[in-house]
């Protein structure tokens, strides 16, 4: 801790101080935005694409990239309202099947990467297209809702188990009653433990090493491919887990590529390198990245911005986050060590 | 070539011989139906609303006994082009151009009728005066989603518009969104939002629960779109505003259904037109033309206005019984002939 220059401090507290100038400005314009239920529903709307980036991270961890994301959540929403819908099955049955499916996923892309050695960017492109395409083959390409007639003719009688809708829709009272909602708690609680997984413990310390120098962790014993299978894992696992949250929101299977999750959550752990000036990619930076995008999006939807303009924002946030990353934490990074 | 040319033989030594059958029997070709060959040339395929279409087409015809052919170019627009001069190499009687690009289509069209093909066209523009037009009309049914809203909350309320720009059908729905506006000064818009981004009942959502929170006070949401009002719907449930919201919306589909008629749904009614109606018409227009008969220029299917109670009160659950209980919704009475045989009820 030699020095505190300003340069220092606005490359370590800069995104924050413009989160908090952020919330200031729209609180002013728009006095509705400061209320609980705001917050709340800032929240809510970063949940999924929150929970995708850290699932993301893991991969960028370990120097991956996972473009699979948006597909897996979105083949995740597909599976779950298949299997209550037309096999007619329980919220439990769902979600477990719906995780493993995402686990399955992972752990094929992180095999075609490690041992069948596909780039990262093309294994995970390559997935991203099959399971845009594989979750419309059991209904020919049409959405799944309740009473929707099937191909042998009969009408699909199953409905969204009400346990499975309540991680979409239930709320815990908290300072007012029914005001958090579940899938915000889910954000939360995944986010603590990606945090503490990647900060404290031995296997999070040994995925950056991998990171950044995958042939050094090796030479020093590291099992580098066990580990970067995992990240996929824990990628996929997450990206089912943001659909499976996703179907219980909107209460049936969408038919969706997903890529608007994909590019919504890479920008929040892009963004996440700037927070703290981390450089690197990690777990409360992304959690910021997509807080920060999502108190931006909803502010200007408040003020009525148009949403090409909130496109453009965005665009910008993120060219601001990277040249914080590259250029100016990058010099400060370079004169420390 | 040469069965088209036995084909147009037969059609004349028909038309020629003296008339043994009723008034209201088919006239030719459709005496013989079986030796009629149509095409449906599709441009989109893909979606709920693109199955029901093909299942209106394939009813129709299979009512009027002709052999249909269909052709899917699943949104490769050179590859439609080629598809009808397939079509026009086959020898069909007729052809259906089902979307597509102007550009693409416009000469293909072209030779088409240069072959002497009836061809009609539904929603894709193909600039040619002997190709009837078949459309929906976007602009009746945000007309009557906005009648209902007036209706309902008098001509005085504070609104919220779901809309993307450069949507062509979106488009022709904000002309009378800006109509209606001005023609009854008590609507007061405070608020317009609205994105393509999917899954967009979830970005919808999102954006609604902010425009929400900053006006508190709407009354009527107007979404002219499924996927919007669906998105607004959420959002509101969500803001525990349903009681004081209402939501106007065009189009339908069976998961709208079981939303609009959840107990304290806020989405009150929506206009839309029945695709397979739609896909009947197109081939209605495309058999009034080869039994050289004029359908029009324009043939223009009318939407219907669903409202939550007609649905409670039948009892629909979904697109199936919707038509079957809602009579205007599974027939519309254009491109309509004594002769016509329609598909059975």
């Amino acid at each position: 801790m030699k020095s505190l220059s300003p340069t220092h401090l606005a490359i370590r507290y800069g995104f924050l101080v413009l989160m908090a100038g952020m919330i200031v400005v729209f609180s002013v314009l728009k006095p509705a935005f400061l209320s609980p239920q705001s917050a709340v529903f800032i929240l809510q709307s970063v949940a999924i694409t929150g929970i995708l980036a850290l699932g993301i991270t893991a991969t960028l961890v370990v120097d991956g990239f996972d473009l699979s994301i948006g597909a897996v959540a979105t083949s995740a929403m597909m599976l779950s309202a298949y299997v209550m819908v037309i096999w007619e099955m329980g919220a439990l049955t769902a979600v477990i099947l719906c995780l493993l499916m995402g686990a399955a996923v992972g752990l094929i892309n992180g095999l075609l990467i490690v041992k069948m050695r596909v780039p990262d960017l093309l294994a995970t492109l390559g997935m991203m297209f099959l399971l845009v395409g594989l979750q419309r083959i059991p209904t020919q390409g049409n959405s799944i809702s309740t009473g929707m007639v099937l191909a042998d003719g009969r009408t699909a009688t199953g409905t969204f188990a009400p346990e499975f809708l309540m991680l979409g829709r239930h709320r815990i009272d908290f300072i007012l009653p029914d005001l958090v909602p579940l899938s915000v708690v889910v954000l939360v609680v995944i986010a603590v433990l990606t945090w503490v997984f990647l900060e404290l413990t031995r296997h999070g310390r040994v995925m950056y090493a991998i990171g950044s120098n995958a042939q050094a962790a090796a030479l020093a014993g590291i099992n580098v491919a066990g580990y970067r299978v995992l990240a996929y894992v824990i990628s996929g696992v997450m990206a089912s887990l943001g659909g499976i949250l996703l179907a219980a929101r909107l209460g049936r299977g969408d038919v969706a590529s997903g890529n608007n999750l994909l590019l919504d959550s890479v920008a929040a752990a892009l963004i996440g390198f700037a927070v703290l000036g981390a450089a690197k990619p990690n777990a409360f930076g992304t959690a910021i990245g997509a807080l920060f995008v999502g108190i931006l999006l909803q502010g200007l939807t408040m003020l009525n911005a148009p949403y090409y303009t909130q496109d453009f924002i965005k665009g910008a946030v993120l060219v601001v986050a990277l040249v914080f990353t590259f250029a100016l934490s990058g010099r400060v990074g370079r004169a420390r060590r | 070539m040469i069965s088209r040319r036995t084909f147009a033989a037969l059609v004349t030594s028909v038309a020629l011989a003296p008339t043994l059958t009723l008034a209201q029997d088919a006239p030719a070709p459709f005496d013989k139906p079986g030796d009629v060959n149509i095409a449906l040339v599709r441009y989109l395929s893909t979606g709920d609303f693109f199955q029901a279409y093909l299942s209106g087409v394939e009813k129709q015809a299979a009512a009027l006994g002709v052999n249909l052919q269909v052709f899917d170019s699943r949104q490769d627009a050179a590859l439609q082009a080629d598809m009808v001069d397939q079509a026009i190499a086959l020898g069909v009687d007729g052809i259906i151009i089902q979307h597509g690009l102007t550009e693409s289509m416009k000469e293909a069209a072209q030779r088409a009728v240069d072959a002497g093909i009836k061809v009609v066209a539904f929603d894709v523009n193909v600039e040619n005066p002997a190709i009837p037009q078949i459309e929906q009309s976007d602009r009746d049914l945000a007309r009557l989603a906005l009648e209902a809203a007036i209706a309902d909350n008098g001509t005085e309320w504070v609104a919220g518009y779901v809309y993307v720009p450069g949507i062509a059908p979106l488009d022709r729905r904000d002309e009378t969104w800006k109509a209606v506006k001005a023609a009854n000064p008590g609507i007061q818009e405070v608020a317009m939002f609205g994105t393509l981004d999917n899954p967009i009942a979830n970005s919808v959502a999102n954006q609604a629960r902010a425009v929400l929170s900053a006006n508190p006070n709407i009354q009527v949401m107007f979404a002219p779109y499924d996927e919007f009002a669906k998105g607004v719907k959420i959002a509101l449930d969500e803001a525990g505003m349903s009681g004081q919201v209402s939501i106007y919306s065009a189009d339908i589909s069976t998961a709208d259904i079981a939303l609009m008629r959840e107990p304290g749904s806020a989405w009150k009614a929506t206009a839309a037109t029945n695709p397979a109606v739609v896909g009947e018409v197109s081939v209605r227009a495309l058999a009034m033309l080869l039994a050289s008969e004029d359908p029009g220029a324009q043939v223009i299917v009318p939407p219907t206005l669903i409202t939550q109670k007609m649905l409670n009160d039948l009892d629909i659950k979904n697109m199936e019984e919707l038509g079957a209980k809602l009579p205007a919704f599974a027939h519309a009475d254009v491109a309509m002939t004594p002769w016509m045989k329609l598909p059975p009820r």
